[in-house]
């Protein structure tokens, strides 16, 4: 297995992941996306609410906000010692109370907890006019993606193969497919047409129909996937990669425990 | 109000709607006679990259003020 990366920031990475299967890599992209544990607000208890948002409404855009999770902890409310009638351990308590007229933002929710904050600051919740308010307490707790988008901590999470992109010799340096190429993959360079930037083809194959030799082909490399990672801000993307390795570590471990038993 | 995410994609994009909103009204004040609005730059520079999150700021419509006279 190797691992090439190509941009690791806070919220985004990119990377290609190659020597391994097909079905690894759809195993790391399924376990970013639905196992990697998430804090999102998931109980609302409004006390007052007259602003133009419906109470549903207003819960939903709550539980949509990004909060910052540490899932080291807290526990899954099934799991938690409390047997999920809510504890310290298990959730939190974030209040909201404002009074129009002004706009309601993410950073008014004040948390029970100086960590689990929400990582944007400027998502208007709703606006109020004069007269009108809003006063709730919402409460977070861990989930995960497959209960619900909300617990998903990326957003845009996939991959696709490396292209292999072969010339010919037949190749008779007419550079259609220079000017073909959407993403200006071809290059002439001395006399001679080179591939600049593999990872950026998309794989459209106008650089085939552009070229009248047929000198051009392309295909996939089954073994190499660029990965692009894209989180909410709960979580670097680092930190998303390597926790969703390790849930699927975690369950090759309890499988051959099971095994053993046989 | 704006939506919280993208519909298609889950990336938080109403952090920088007030932001878009604001210079989006700065630009049509100093817009020539006849020239057309355009904001494609603004969504780059606010790092709005992909189509299906651009069409979420680009097709907004703020409905609070018609709604708030009839609660």
């Amino acid at each position: 297995m190797k691992l090439e990366i190509l941009e690791l920031k806070d919220r985004k990475a990119k990377f290609v992941l190659s020597e391994v299967t097909p079905a690894f890599a759809n195993s790391l992209r399924r376990a970013m996306i639905s196992d990697v544990p998430k804090m999102a607000i998931d109980y609302v208890d409004i006390y007052d609410n007259t602003s133009v948002l419906f109470d549903e409404m207003l819960s939903l855009r709550l539980g949509l906000i990004p909060l910052k999770t540490n899932a080291d902890m807290y526990r899954f409310p099934a799991e938690c010692e409390c047997k999920g009638a809510g504890c310290a351990l298990c959730q939190v308590s974030l209040t909201l109370s404002a009074e129009g007229p002004c706009v309601v933002h993410s950073r008014d929710l004040k948390s029970s907890d100086p960590e689990t904050v929400p990582v944007d600051q400027n998502i208007p919740i709703v606006e109020l006019k004069t007269g009108q308010k809003v006063v709730l307490t919402a409460v977070a707790r861990l989930g995960n993606g497959k209960e619900h988008a909300k617990f998903q901590p990326v957003c845009a999470s996939g991959y696709k193969n490396v292209p292999v992109i072969s010339i010919g010799e037949k190749c008779d340096m007419c550079k259609m497919c220079i000017d073909a190429c959407p993403r200006g993959v071809f290059k002439a360079d001395k006399g001679k047409l080179v591939v600049t930037d593999l990872y950026k083809c998309s794989l459209c194959k106008h650089c085939i129909e552009a070229c009248d030799t047929g000198a051009i082909t392309l295909d996939t490399d089954n073994e190499a996937f660029i990965f692009t990672v894209e989180t909410d801000g709960s979580y670097t993307a680092h930190d998303i990669i390597d926790s969703a390795m390790k849930s699927l570590k975690g369950r090759a471990d309890q499988l051959s425990e099971i095994m053993s038993a046989f | 109000m704006i939506p919280v995410r993208c519909f298609t994609c889950g990336k938080v994009i109403s952090e920088v709607w007030e932001e878009y909103r604001s210079r989006v009204e700065e630009r049509k004040k100093n817009l020539q006679k006849g020239e057309v609005l355009k904001v494609g730059d603004i969504l780059d520079d606010l790092g709005v990259e992909r189509y299906c999150c651009r069409r979420m700021l680009l097709s907004h419509v703020e409905l609070v003020d018609v709604l708030a006279p009839y609660q």
